[in-house]
């Protein structure tokens, strides 16, 4: 399940240089809004707000903060290997270095849950986040997140 | 001589026949097959076109014996409606057992006119005979296939498969009249449905005081509870039909009362109208069975079948979608529920009535109810557990029986002594922990009785009596299932997110944009699998919010603390190898999907 279709080749951030949780939420929204045009603020708020319930660190350093935008017009992803993992109060308690933001307009619905899912589902695989760390660059990483199944298994 | 052996012959033939509906039990255990299809085959086999050869044609038999089983079987579906525990769907059963009913009745009744081409009340007639669900074949296929259902689903579907057979019997009758006694007023109809039912519920009611009067009061000799209820419920339907009421309203409503209070030897009345009820069914079945010729089916098959595919696809899920309708249930939920509309005895004993009174083309309506039924349970039967899973109505883990035993305690009311085996791997050994309203008395081991002080901790081979209020037997049963601890998790039920239970439900539907009843709305994630669950929760249990399935995910002290979300579902065929047979296979799972309701 290639995510072609969930990120765009600029929207990747090779070596994010941040320090904690929090300072890596505002980072993310910083590099979104600027991609989006939305407010970072609005960005920052949306992602924390789903952080409230429950950390979206899923374990095997991996973390997908998301939420809901309103004046988006389509589903929005942007991905990010941290320089230094980071403490993220992930389920399993390990730090987190692969972060993939996703931000949805209101009217996406199913399709939110099912990107969801599938960015879940891919990262969760040991040889898509083992290949995704040992890539040098941008160019690298997008390839890896949009390969297909067949090449990337 | 000759006549007494012909007795013998009759206890021999009658015997073996019940013996053989008996032990066919085994078969329906084994293949999760609707036992009473299996009766129904026995008698037919043993009858005049099969290779048993008996003649039987006595209508007035099958339908005196159907009579005395049916009031039995109703009695018992009210003994076992807890009223207390089935309160929350009481209203969505209750309106699936009256209105449901006139609705699926009122709905097959012109494919009954046409495709009999019989006039506009004979359709309603056949219509009234096939409107009810069968308590007995709902229970039996739930219990048997280890399905655990949505708690509130499988309420629904109890509840109304006991309480909607008064309400077909009670119509089917009326119909019956009106064919008979010809055009009569609307107004005399009316009046006529008004005094059976008013005088069915007034003989029941009273009936069923009566009878828990008679149990607390009375100091009936040791066993002949059972005995007494059995037969007073019989004397209740006597007595409710005799004054023009509906007797089998009234055996109902008798046996809710006597179920639903605390009376004196319970747990001893519930296994000995088990029983009763057991056999009432085999013999009803079996008579019933005998009644048909096989051969004769063939004839009718057609319209026959026209009928219950009617009823199966229209009439019965057109009538559950708009009982349900004013109640929060899912597309799903009400899928299964229409597919769950197993038809039973009650249609085929029904469907006898036009033979007994003569009426003009009875033997069709016979034959044809008789394939709907067939058709039901074969089709609806087969099919209820891959349906309960395929529309995710079911859990994944289905229910672990405790063997239980009850004893009564002479002198009061309030507690009994409930006794288990000790498994191995029940949670009671496992975790030590009893509930505190339920107290350890005796240990039995290795066939010498202990004080629960003498005995000390309790080993495996260990039989446990403890003192609990009869109302909580059940709830203790949890603790004493043989029942190994969650190894790893269903893949397939794991989650893309986790959650805090403390979050609330309108937070995740804001976030995920879930529709959602906005009553919900500050319920939190705990709170809803209790509510829902009425168990306390344990790892993977499963419940739908919206797209969302809500999985258990941790549990500390009884208490849910993490909820693992499942987005979407899992996508199985991502990592195989697309060859042409597995791309059509998946096309064709798609198709299936869509079709029953599975985005």
């Amino acid at each position: 399940m290639p995510l072609n279709d969930l990120v765009a080749p600029n929207a990747i951030l090779p070596a994010l240089k941040v320090n904690s949780k929090k300072q890596a939420i505002q980072e993310l929204a910083a590099r979104a809004a600027k991609l989006t045009g939305q407010s970072e603020r609005g960005i920052f708020e949306t992602l924390l707000q789903r952080e409230k319930l429950g950390s979206t660190g899923i374990g095997h350093g991996i973390a997908i903060p998301h939420g809901k935008l309103v004046r988006l017009d389509k589903l929005f992803g942007l991905f990010a290997r941290l320089d230094r993992p980071v403490d993220f109060e992930a389920l399993d308690g390990q730090p987190v270095d692969l972060v993939f933001v996703l931000l949805a307009p209101e009217s996406a619905g199913a399709d939110h849950l099912k990107a969801l899912a599938r960015i879940a589902r891919l990262l969760r695989d040991p040889d898509i986040a083992r290949k995704l760390r040992e890539s040098r660059d941008a160019e690298a990483l997008y390839a890896v997140l949009t390969l297909p199944p067949t090449q990337a298994a | 001589m000759a006549s007494l052996d012909a007795v013998s012959i009759t206890i021999l033939l009658g015997a073996v026949l019940v013996l053989a509906g008996i032990l066919s039990s085994l078969i329906a255990l084994r293949f999760g097959a609707p036992l009473l299809l299996l009766f129904l085959i026995i008698g037919m086999a043993a009858g005049e076109s099969g290779p048993g050869g008996i003649r039987f044609d006595d209508v007035h038999l099958a339908y005196t014996v159907g009579s005395i089983a049916l009031a039995l079987i109703l009695f018992d579906g009210g003994l076992r409606t807890r009223l207390q525990a089935f309160r929350s769907v009481l209203a969505p059963a209750g309106l699936l057992a009256t209105l449901g009913v006139l609705v699926t009745a009122a709905l097959t009744a012109p494919l009954a006119k046409f495709g009999l081409g019989v006039g506009w009340t004979e359709g309603l007639l056949v219509g009234a005979m096939v409107g009810s669900t069968d308590a007995a074949a709902v229970f039996f296929l739930i219990h048997a296939g280890g399905l655990r259902l949505r708690p509130r689903v499988a309420a629904v579907l109890e509840v109304e498969s006991a309480t909607n057979d008064p309400f077909a019997v009670f119509l089917a009758i009326v119909v019956v009249e009106i064919l008979l006694i010809g055009d009569r007023p609307w107004s005399a109809t009316a009046a006529m449905l008004a005094e059976q039912g008013v005088l069915g519920a007034v003989v029941g009611i009273l009936g069923g005081r009566a009878m828990v009067l008679v149990l607390n009061r009375l100091g009936l000799p040791q066993g002949l509870h059972g005995p007494f209820v059995a037969t007073a419920a019989l004397v209740i339907f006597g007595v409710a039909a005799a004054v023009h009421g509906s007797g089998f309203l009234a055996a109902y409503l008798a046996g809710l009362i006597v179920g639903n209070r605390r009376t004196r030897a319970h747990g001893t009345v519930v296994v000995f109208l088990d029983a009763v009820t057991w056999l009432a069914q085999i013999v009803m079945f079996v008579l019933l069975g005998l009644l048909v010729e096989p051969v004769r089916l063939a004839s009718s098959a057609g319209p026959a079948l026209l009928i219950a595919a009617g009823l199966t696809v229209v009439a019965r899920p057109a009538a559950v979608f708009l009982c349900l309708a004013p109640f929060r249930f899912s597309r799903r939920e009400k899928l299964f529920v229409s597919w769950v509309g197993l038809r039973g005895a009650v249609g085929i004993f029904l469907a006898s009535i036009p033979l007994l009174v003569g009426m003009k083309a009875a033997q069709l309506y016979f034959d044809v109810v008789f394939v709907v039924v067939l058709v039901s349970l074969l089709v609806q039967g087969w099919t209820l557990a891959p349906a309960a899973r395929r529309l995710g109505v079911a859990f994944a883990r289905p229910d672990p029986v405790a063997h239980r035993v009850e004893l009564d305690l002479p002198g009061q009311m309030a507690q009994e002594l409930v006794g288990y085996l000790i498994e191995a791997d029940s949670p009671y050994l496992r975790r030590g922990i009893t509930p505190f309203w339920a107290k350890p008395i005796l240990v039995v081991r290795d066939e010498h009785v202990l004080t629960a002080a003498e005995a000390g901790p309790v080993r495996p081979g260990d039989y446990v009596y403890l003192l609990a209020p009869p109302e909580k037997a059940a709830a203790l049963d949890r603790f004493f299932v043989d029942m190994p601890p969650p190894s790893s998790p269903d893949p397939r039920l794991l989650g893309d997110f986790f959650v805090s239970a403390d979050a609330t439900l309108g937070a995740l539907a804001e976030i995920y944009g879930l529709a959602l009843d906005p009553a919900l709305a500050a319920t939190s994630l705990a709170d809803h699998f209790a509510r829902e669950l009425g168990l306390p929760p344990r790892r993977g249990d499963v419940l739908r919010l919206g797209d969302v399935l809500l999985i258990a995910h941790k549990v500390v002290a009884g208490r849910l603390t993490q909820v693992g979300l499942q987005l979407a579902e899992p996508d199985t065929t991502a990592k195989q190898p697309a060859t042409p047979a597995g791309r059509i296979k998946s096309a064709l799972r798609r198709g299936v999907a869509f079709v029953i309701g599975r985005s």
